[in-house]
C-alpha cells in the first residue's frame, strides 16, 4: 500500500505518537488545570509541554499565545468570528479551502464585506491585484499558506507587509504547511495563524490551534469552564484560557506533542527538502506521460507536498478507483473541500486527482505511482480510441 | 520549602515549574489552597528566601503569577507577603 493522502491526514504517525496516547490513558489520565492531584497535574504538564513545543516550532516567544483547538477549521472560525463585525471589510483569495470560505460567506450575510482576489490558473496570487484590493477600511487579510489543491505556496511575508502597511491584520491558514515548511511567526510578522495537528504535525485528529499575536483581541467562540478564575461567572480574558473553555483533547494533545518533537529532531527544513524532492520527481516524471494534465506551479520550490493532475478523458474518481484497486495507491479525488480553488484552476466541477506526500514517503513510491499512471494513460488512450 | 506562588492559570503554573526546575531551583507543585487562590488547582512551593531571584526568573520568561505567600501547612493563617 502506498499512502499519498497526507494533505487529508498524515499516515503513518511516528510510533512515539501512539506511545504518548497510551501513556496518557495509562498514567496521566486526569483533567488538566482542574485539580491539584497528581493525575490532573500530569495532564496539565502534558498540555503545557505540548504548547511549549508548538510555540518553539513556530518561533512564538510566548507560548500562552498558542491556543489549542479541535482542528484548523475551529481555529479559523475562532479568528474570523472573533474579529470581524458587520461593516468590516475582509480580503481573501480564490484558492481558499471551505474552512475559510464558508465562514466568510456566512459573515457576508451578517454584513461583513468580502473581496475575493482571483489567483492565476497555477494558484499564484497576483500581488498587484491583491495590493489593490486592500482598502483603508479593510480589517483583515486571510490567505492560505499552501494550497491543498494545487500545492501553491503563498508569499506570506510579502502579504504580511502589504497588510501591515495599511494596519490590516493578517491571518494565515497553515493547514498544509505546519510541520512541512518552516514557519517563523515573528520573522513572517503574522498576526494570526491557524494550524491543524493531524496533517504535517503528525499528531492525532481532533488537535489544532491558533497563534494569536500579542495585542490582537478576539471575542471567544465559546465560553465556559477553564479551571481558572473559578470565582467569577464571566469569561477570563487572559490567554490561553480565554479561548480554551471546556476540557481539552488531552490525549490528542499528548500525541501532537510527540509528533512535534519528532519533527523538531528531524528539522522542518529537512521535511521541506524531502517533500519538494518528491514533488519535483513526480512533476518531472508525470510531465512526460502522454495524456496527463498537471496543475499548479511547475517549479517545485513554489509548492508544498501537494500535486493535482488529471488523466485526460477519465474522471478523477475513476482514476482514484484504479489507483486504489489495481495499484494499492491511496489518492484523494474530487473537489477537496475547495470549490473556489478548482474554479481558479479550471477544474470545477469535476475536480482532480491529488497526491500529497509526507515525510514517510519515498522516491521508490513515486516511481511506482509514475509507472501506474503510465499504464492508466495507455489504457485511457485505447479506451478513448475504441469508444 | 516555605514559600508558595499562586497562579491565574494552569498554563503559568506549569511554565513556572519548568522554568524554575531548569534553573536548578527546588520547587514542587501542590494542590492550591482554595483560600489563597480559587484559580487553577495548583500552586508552586519554593524557598521563600529565594523569592527575588525566583520572581525575576519568572518575569524574564513571561510567566504571570497571582501572588506570593508563606507556606504553612495545616494552618489557617495564610498571611500574604509580597
Ligand atoms: C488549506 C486547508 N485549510 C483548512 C483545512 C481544514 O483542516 P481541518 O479539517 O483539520 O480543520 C484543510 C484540510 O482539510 C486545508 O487543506
Amino acid at each position: 500500500m502506498i499512502y499519498f493522502d497526507n494533505a487529508a491526514t498524515s499516515w503513518p504517525k511516528p510510533p512515539a505518537v501512539c506511545a504518548a496516547l497510551s501513556d496518557y490513558f495509562g498514567d496521566a489520565g486526569g483533567n488538566p488545570g482542574r485539580a491539584g492531584h497528581r493525575m490532573s497535574v500530569a495532564a496539565a504538564r502534558i498540555v503545557e509541554n505540548a504548547r511549549e513545543a508548538v510555540a518553539e516550532l513556530f518561533h512564538a516567544n510566548d507560548s500562552s499565545r498558542i491556543v489549542f483547538t479541535q482542528n484548523a477549521t475551529h481555529a479559523l472560525n475562532l479568528a474570523l468570528y472573533g474579529l470581524l463585525r458587520p461593516g468590516d471589510h475582509v480580503v481573501t483569495t480564490s484558492i481558499e479551502h471551505n474552512s475559510v470560505m464558508r465562514p466568510l460567506r456566512h459573515l457576508e450575510t451578517l454584513g461583513v464585506e468580502l473581496t475575493v482576489v482571483a489567483c492565476g490558473v497555477d494558484g499564484m496570487v497576483d500581488l498587484d491585484r491583491l495590493h489593490h484590493a486592500l482598502r483603508s477600511d479593510t480589517r483583515l487579510l486571510v490567505t492560505t499558506h499552501g494550497s491543498n489543491v494545487a500545492g501553491t505556496l503563498m508569499p506570506v511575508a510579502a502579504l504580511a507587509s502589504f497588510a501591515h502597511e495599511q494596519r490590516i491584520l493578517y491571518l494565515v491558514d497553515a493547514s498544509q504547511t505546519a510541520g512541512a515548511i518552516p514557519i517563523d511567526v515573528q520573522h513572517l510578522d503574522l498576526d494570526l495563524m491557524a494550524f491543524t495537528g493531524h496533517k504535517g504535525l503528525l499528531g492525532p485528529t481532533g488537535t489544532g490551534g491558533l497563534y494569536i499575536r500579542e495585542g490582537v483581541a478576539l471575542s471567544p467562540l465559546i465560553r465556559g469552564g477553564t479551571g481558572s478564575d473559578s470565582a467569577h461567572e464571566t469569561q477570563p480574558e487572559f490567554l490561553p484560557d480565554a479561548y480554551e473553555s471546556g476540557t481539552l483533547n488531552v490525549a490528542g494533545i499528548a500525541g501532537l506533542a510527540a509528533g512535534v518533537n519528532f519533527l523538531s529532531e528531524i528539522g522542518i527544513d529537512a521535511v521541506k527538502t524531502h517533500e519538494q524532492k518528491l514533488v519535483a520527481q513526480f512533476l518531472a516524471g508525470a510531465s512526460e506521460i502522454p495524456g496527463i494534465t498537471l496543475y499548479g506551479p511547475r517549479d517545485g520550490a513554489l509548492r508544498c507536498g501537494v500535486v493535482s493532475f488529471n488523466v485526460n478523458g477519465v474522471t478523477p474518481s475513476e482514476v482514484g478507483l484504479i489507483l486504489d484497486e489495481s495499484f494499492g495507491i491511496c489518492a484523494r479525488t474530487g473537489l477537496h473541500c475547495a470549490p473556489a480553488a478548482h474554479r481558479t484552476l479550471g477544474t470545477f466541477p469535476m475536480g482532480t486527482v491529488r497526491f500529497s506526500f509526507g515525510w514517510f514517503n519515498s522516491p521508490a513510491e513515486i516511481d511506482v505511482a509514475l509507472a501506474a499512471l503510465r499504464q492508466i494513460g495507455v489504457w485511457a488512450r485505447s479506451e478513448l480510441a475504441t469508444h | 520549602m516555605d514559600g508558595l506562588i499562586s497562579f491565574f492559570a494552569s498554563h503559568h503554573a506549569m511554565r513556572a515549574e519548568a522554568v524554575l526546575k531548569s534553573s536548578g531551583w527546588a520547587v514542587r507543585l501542590i494542590p492550591g489552597p482554595k483560600d489563597l487562590s480559587p484559580n487553577c488547582g495548583v500552586a508552586l512551593r519554593f524557598e521563600y528566601a529565594q523569592r527575588e531571584n525566583v520572581l525575576a526568573a519568572l518575569v524574564a520568561k513571561n510567566v504571570r503569577i497571582d501572588g506570593v505567600h508563606c507556606y504553612r501547612p495545616r494552618s489557617d493563617d495564610w498571611s500574604v507577603r509580597r
